[in-house]
């Protein structure tokens, strides 16, 4: 007999499960075809515009495709990629050292006070004012837009670190405290370890920031990157250039941002419940 | 814990207590950056580094139009520029607004409509003010339709963005329940759909008019030749740093009297029906700021929905 029930159940089951999976099969599906039609469209709708205006102005999609090769086997590909990358890793690395910092600094709240309207002025301003101000004041040196940077970008980090802080478990700590534990113990084995998956969310932010703000200063202050190759191809009426350029950074970064930085932020933390979503 | 924290602190009096203050932290802050700036200006080498008193002078003639200086024929002054891009600003809003409900409202309604529009939304969102700025330079010329293009192309994905989440996220069960006792179309629209619509809408508007005007100035720099950017790169290129970083503070003056005078009270105001959820968070002493609004409402969706929504969240410029 239990043969027989065990035998009848799954298949049962098993028929209801076929549907739904059918279901969603097709609705994925459906998806994929709307997803597909909606590049279609938009890159005719592109070609077309380029066609109208003038493909010296406004290049199609197949010139600006045909163009990045021309850019990698000129030599200035790679070597703008760096120079960029390299920027980004100096000024951002710091901004986001600086983020942290200031994040964690949140949990007294006379440091909260102190920074509050700091965060505020950061995120409400725009980078340009930054880039311009650190510019005129540092000119070509990298203080210029090393401070560029880190202005724009810090607040952002500040924000989604002080976001895990107000998650913080309240109970850990106040037993911590009753316990008479050490300030520095305390944050480094309740509070560290709860921040990091808000600490990869504000990585993942402030790159998504931190980028554009950099590209900027290039375009000021530099004589090389992207920012100045965009610049210069611009004042040199090469669209297809300029398009090229920017188009293939702007895919780079959300590269690393949409893929790279997301994928291992959910390998890094798939243990951890609530934030494995 | 609160009482721990309560008594503690009612132990101590006097200066010490006083000097612990939050407050007093906030009001030392602007204080410590004047320091900070006196000790640049004293160590760093450098002839056109401005003190804070010429900064000062320069701001207070710029406001009171006795600096003498005439920036063109037809935006001479501070007041006119900083209209210039006002109005800009407001009209590209209002563009963005209309676009950005239509196409929001459709993708949150149809799945088809999402999966066709979802990846080019998310491009622009994510796509630096400054391709837009250089290429509308060169293509329209220096006139009004280049920079409300910019706000246009700025504020719209934030608009589709929440739209879409609002109507997603509207109580299907209300509607039902709506639909069974008969109640008339219009007034499920006018007490379910609506005020369910109305945070994101807000956190919408409040978006696209932050994100728009960063959009805007670095458009008014390569694509203008008046307005606010437009101000700040005549003090760049003539090489003036007070009138730099007078005008960067007049930005910053303007951007925070936007969200103190104009989007705070209006955040009270449209929320005024809700419960405690907001009161609660500013009272934490959350970091004010644009991000607040959508902070709350976009996190709700993070989690079901993971990636694209986030965006909005750093999305800067």
């Amino acid at each position: 007999v239990a043969t027989t029930v065990e035998h009848r159940a799954p298949e049962a089951r098993s028929a209801e499960e076929e549907r739904l999976l059918a279901l969603r099969k097709r609705e994925t599906r459906q998806r994929w075809f709307w997803r597909i039609a909606g590049y279609v469209f938009f890159l005719a709708a592109w070609e077309m515009l380029s066609r109208i205006i003038g493909p010296n102005l406004l290049p199609g999609p197949v010139r600006i495709a045909q163009t990045i090769p021309e850019l990698i086997a000129s030599g200035r590909f790679f070597s703008s990629f760096a120079a960029t990358l390299t920027r980004i890793g100096i000024g951002f690395g710091l901004a986001f050292l600086v983020g942290i910092v200031i994040g964690i600094l949140t949990q007294s709240r006379w440091w909260h006070g102190f920074f509050r309207d700091s965060v505020t002025t950061s995120l409400v301003s725009p980078s340009l004012i930054w880039a311009l101000t650190g510019l005129v004041i540092w000119g070509f040196e990298p203080q210029g837009w090393i401070f560029a940077i880190v202005m724009t970008t810090f607040a952002v980090v500040t924000i989604n670190v002080a976001e895990g802080i107000r998650a913080l478990p309240r109970d850990l700590i106040d037993m911590s405290r009753a316990f008479g534990v050490t300030n520095w113990r305390r944050q480094r084995e309740i509070v560290f370890p709860f921040l990091a998956p808000f600490v990869f969310t504000a990585l993942r932010f402030g790159f998504s920031v931190g980028w554009k703000v950099t590209v900027l200063t290039e375009v000021f202050s530099s004589n090389e990157g992207i920012g100045f190759e965009m610049r210069v191809a611009q004042q040199l009426f090469r669209m297809d250039e300029f398009f090229a350029w920017a188009i293939s950074f702007f895919i780079f970064a959300l590269f690393l941002e949409k893929v790279v930085l997301q994928r291992s932020e959910r390998r890094f933390f798939r243990w951890r419940q609530e934030v494995a979503s | 814990m609160a009482t721990a924290v309560a008594t503690a602190s009612r132990a101590q009096r006097g200066l010490p207590r006083i000097l612990r203050s939050p407050t007093t932290a906030r009001i030392l802050f602007p204080f410590v950056v004047l320091g900070i700036w006196y000790f640049i200006y004293y160590t760093l080498d450098s002839r056109i580094f401005p003190s804070p008193q010429q900064v000062a002078v320069f701001m207070w003639e710029e406001i009171t139009l006795t600096s003498g200086v005439r920036y063109s024929s037809v935006a001479e002054n501070l007041y006119v520029q900083f209209g210039i891009t006002l109005m800009r600003l407001t009209i590209g809003f209002f563009i963005a607004l209309i676009v950005g409900t239509i196409i929001g409202l459709a993708m949150g309604v149809s799945k088809k409509v999402d999966a066709f529009f979802h990846d080019w939304v998310m491009g622009l969102l994510a796509m630096p003010a400054l391709v837009y700025a250089l290429f509308l330079g060169l293509a329209l010329g220096f006139t009004n339709v280049g920079p409300i293009i910019a706000v246009v192309l700025a504020g719209a994905p934030f608009v589709i963005i929440n739209i879409r989440e609002g109507v997603r996220n509207t109580p299907k069960e209300l509607i039902d329940m709506a639909r069974s006792f008969e109640v008339p179309q219009n007034k499920v629209t006018r007490h379910v759909l609506l005020p369910s619509l109305m945070p994101f809408f807000f956190a919408a508007i409040r978006y696209a008019y932050a994100v728009g005007w960063k959009g805007l100035v670095i458009t008014e720099v390569f694509a203008s030749d008046r307005g606010m950017g437009w101000t700040i790169k005549f003090w760049y290129d003539a090489h003036r740093a007070h009138g730099v970083i007078g005008y960067a503070l007049f930005f910053i003056i303007f951007a925070l009297a936007l969200e103190k005078l104009v989007f705070d009270p209006l955040a009270d105001r449209a929320f005024k029906w809700r419960p405690k959820m907001d009161a609660v968070q500013m009272a934490e002493g959350d970091f004010g700021g644009v991000q607040r609004e959508g902070f709350l409402f976009i996190e709700d969706q993070e989690i079901e929905e993971g990636a694209d929504t986030t965006v909005a969240k750093g999305g800067n410029f």
